[in-house]
């Protein structure tokens, strides 16, 4: 037997298919160390060969160009231009019609559609700026614009809308929005629509309850009150206490406490004690009048609990339109504007305004701002916002027999536009506001409905930081 | 002629046998203290799967708890007019060729590691563990950059390359436990056979690895299939994107069709769902051979 192994042992130093042999007797399971032979330099060449003809066949792509230094041209005004919409999906068909129509009379420019899901918009801009591949052109909501604008990315849109058909015929307050959402110096987008907030209610239950429509916060009160019977699971309110709590928060506290301005001086007047006061009270409805899982509640998961529960009101926007009418059918709601203070006074907090900006890294921004004239002009805004459900930005559009008959959207550009309106300017400007009115404080909001922090902690600890960012802004403006 | 049968032999109970007193513990044991809280624990993974099922299959605005009448309008929706069928097709194409590619190369790498000793092979294994705390997210934007180079932004292979690339620490440091655990002197063996040292590889100890091979390569497809951020970062067109990313399309900034959001969910989930019923004996197999140390 010994002999044997050691006729293979030495077989094996002798072999031709090994150099080194290291193989020790006593240890047969220790690595040992070879060189690259030439058949398995060949195997390999032959697999890394093969893996680089496969991805070149799956490798069509392009080079990504286009980031935050590149200052890009004018172009020619023909040739091809790339289009991100920054909520594709469920707009995705509609915009492909508005880029048919926009080919069909500019046979000379090509749009590249790209879709991106809402959520990841802001990633994949802020990814694009650092590492290249910007678009030509691209959907860029106030909430995202500061953040992408800070960047150098956005190129200024004022003297082009000077020069364009479209001057005189866009929402000044909507610009308004955008070009304070920017920075308040610059024009870095257009606005195609605005939501706004909607105090969606089921007739039913209010009829069946023998209740007024909830116009004012005293009727909106009552009726959650009335409606709450906990025994028979319905609930007259459902709050939003998960992702994106605070705006509706904050629109429910300015609306109810009559004021009017986001800032005093350089302070915000987001813990003044009318506003502290407010927020308490309206908090107060949690577990109260609402169900306890609300804590987590995202516009999703508040959405669907409304439209397959037995709950009174819901305040969401005019996004979430088809959803309550596809759940519920169109006779069992309605949707209005944010309640009134009892004099009729309504105060209400800017929602974001979406829009398009041309980035400055374009190689044709002559075309990419055709194709801006186009999608905001009269007809395509109309069907645009048509489809979307929400106000359209061109003055002509909301004048369109459609809006007319949408009586949630109808009700909403009144209340925008309404002279008894006053809109209470979030500061989207701030490149910091997403993450103090998201990450930094939705935590604290849930504390405040199970709680464990006061109101008038809540909102002091959000006024420092809004007064640090306000401080640390003007600084550098 | 009368040819004598012999008696069967008695049959010998093979089984492993519990000891006597734990047996008589274990005996004693209510069955309702073992069922009703793995019940509970079933009713708890379940339910979810109810939830989507029954969304995906009642109609539009149903609040029945059953999904009756049955409708399929949500799957024909997804599959028809969002695309689905195409991010299907580049999701299997993504996940077969993360598969082949994380395998054959951690199946190399991994038998480096196993047989052949080297100066800084601790070194460069502690690497390879390190690499497990980097998070995809912040390496997009040099990634990012890398492809665009390469003129592979908005390409399949940018995100191939990259799911590949993040498997392979992990799955090189899996198959080279499972290869030190088959015998050297097997490989040896068929050295004296006359095989070179590939043939030896590929005729002996490649078969014994297949509960690996197995484990690993489903999980670089799984991974790979679930994939999101790549997907949505390196790719642009429609006609590229993936299944994670076409999910992430039906739910707009103010409106989710839950119904639609379903159907989409089942059909990601209806592949990897059946690569684990087909694999699973080899998969504990493969997991339980990696975690003993040859």
């Amino acid at each position: 037997m010994t002999h044997l192994r050691s006729k293979r042992l030495h077989a094996l130093r002798t072999s031709p298919h090994n150099v080194t042999t290291p193989l020790d007797p006593e240890e047969e399971s220790r690595p040992m160390k070879s060189s690259i032979r030439n058949r398995r330099s060949r195997a390999a060449i032959a697999v890394a060969l093969g893996s680089v003809l496969a991805l070149t066949a799956t490798a069509c792509g392009d080079d990504g160009s286009g980031s935050a230094g590149d200052k890009g041209n004018e172009g020619s005004g023909k040739g091809e231009i790339t289009f991100w919409d920054n909520n594709g999906g469920v707009r995705t068909d509609i915009w492909k019609q508005i880029i048919a129509d926009f080919e069909k009379k500019n046979p000379n420019i090509k749009v590249n559609y790209v879709g991106i899901p809402a959520a990841s918009a802001q990633s994949k801009y802020d990814t694009a700026i650092q590492g290249g591949g910007l678009p030509d052109v691209g959907g860029v909501g106030t909430a995202m614009l500061a953040e992408v604008a800070v960047q150098g990315a956005l190129e200024p849109l004022d003297s082009r809308l000077a020069k364009s058909s479209l001057n005189g015929k866009l929402s000044q307050k909507l610009l308004d929005n955008s070009r304070a959402a920017g920075g308040g110096k610059e024009l870095y987008q257009i606005p195609t629509s605005s939501n706004n907030g909607v105090l969606w209610y089921r007739t039913d239950l209010f009829q069946k309850a023998g209740l007024d429509a909830p116009t004012t916060w005293s009727k909106f009160y009552a009726a959650a009150d009335k409606l709450t019977d906990k025994g028979k699971n319905q609930f007259g309110f459902t709050i939003r206490g998960g992702e994106g709590s605070i705006a509706p928060a904050l629109d429910a506290a300015y609306s109810q406490s009559g004021v009017t301005s986001f800032w005093n001086g350089d302070k915000t007047t987001v813990n003044d004690p009318k506003v502290v006061a407010a927020l308490e009270k309206y908090v107060g409805l949690y577990k109260k009048d609402t169900p306890s899982a609300d804590v987590n509640n995202d516009f999703t998961k508040m959405v669907a609990q409304w439209d397959s529960g037995t709950i009174g009101m819901l305040s969401h926007n005019l996004g979430s339109y088809q959803d309550h009418l596809k759940a519920l059918g169109a006779d069992k709601f309605r949707g209005l504007p944010n309640p009134t203070l009892d004099d009729g006074k309504r105060v209400q907090i800017s929602n974001p305004v979406d829009g398009m900006s041309v980035f400055k890294s374009s190689k044709n921004k002559a075309a990419a701002w055709k194709f801006v004239e186009f999608a905001v002009s009269h007809e395509e805004n109309s069907k645009f916002n048509q489809s979307a459900g929400q106000i359209p930005a061109n003055t002509e559009a909301a004048q369109d027999a459609w809006i007319q008959k949408a009586e949630p959207t109808k009700l909403a550009a009144e209340a925008l536009n309404g002279s008894d309106t006053t809109i209470v300017q979030l500061p989207y400007y701030l490149p910091d506001w997403n993450t103090i009115s998201k990450a930094d404080n939705e935590p604290n909001f849930q504390k405040v409905l199970l709680g464990k922090m006061t109101a008038k902690a809540f909102l002091d600890t959000l006024a420092d930081q809004l007064n640090k960012a306000q401080a640390d802004w003007k600084k550098n403006h | 002629m009368i040819t004598e049968i012999a008696p069967a032999p008695e049959r010998v109970e093979t089984r492993p046998t519990r000891p006597r007193g734990r047996r008589r513990a274990w005996d004693e044991v209510p069955r309702r203290h073992i069922y009703l809280p793995l019940s509970i624990y079933l009713l708890f993974t379940l339910i979810p799967f109810y939830w989507i099922l029954l969304f995906a299959l009642r109609p539009a605005g149903s609040t029945s708890l059953v999904p009756w009448p049955m409708t399929f309008d949500h799957f024909n929706k997804v599959w028809n007019e969002r695309a689905f069928g195409t991010y299907f097709q580049n999701s299997v194409l993504v996940g077969i060729a993360t598969l082949v590619m994380t395998t054959l190369v951690a199946l190399a790498g991994g038998y480096a590691l196993a047989r052949f000793d080297f100066r800084i092979k601790k070194a460069f294994m502690l690497a390879l563990l390190c690499t497990q705390f980097v998070p995809g997210a912040l390496l997009l934007v040099p990634l990012f950059e890398i492809f665009a180079n390469l003129r592979m932004i908005n390409s399949l292979g940018s995100v191939i390359i990259a799911e590949t690339v993040f498997q392979l620490p992990l799955s090189m440091i899996l198959i080279s436990g499972f290869i030190r655990n088959v015998p050297y002197s097997l490989e040896e063996a068929a050295w004296v056979d006359g095989c070179n040292r590939f043939t030896a590889f590929r005729i002996v100890v490649l078969p014994l690895l297949r509960p690996g091979l197995i484990a690993v390569g489903s999980f670089a497809f799984v991974h790979a299939w679930n994939h999101f951020l790549f997907a949505l970062m390196f790719l642009s067109d429609q006609s590229k994107q993936t299944i994670p990313v076409g999910l992430n399309t039906l739910m707009s900034a103010d409106s989710v069709d839950l119904g639609a959001l379903a159907a989409g969910g089942i059909i990601a989930a209806v592949p990897v769902v059946i690569v684990f019923a087909f694999i699973q004996k080899w998969l504990i197999t493969g997991f339980s051979a990696g975690a003993v140390k040859g």
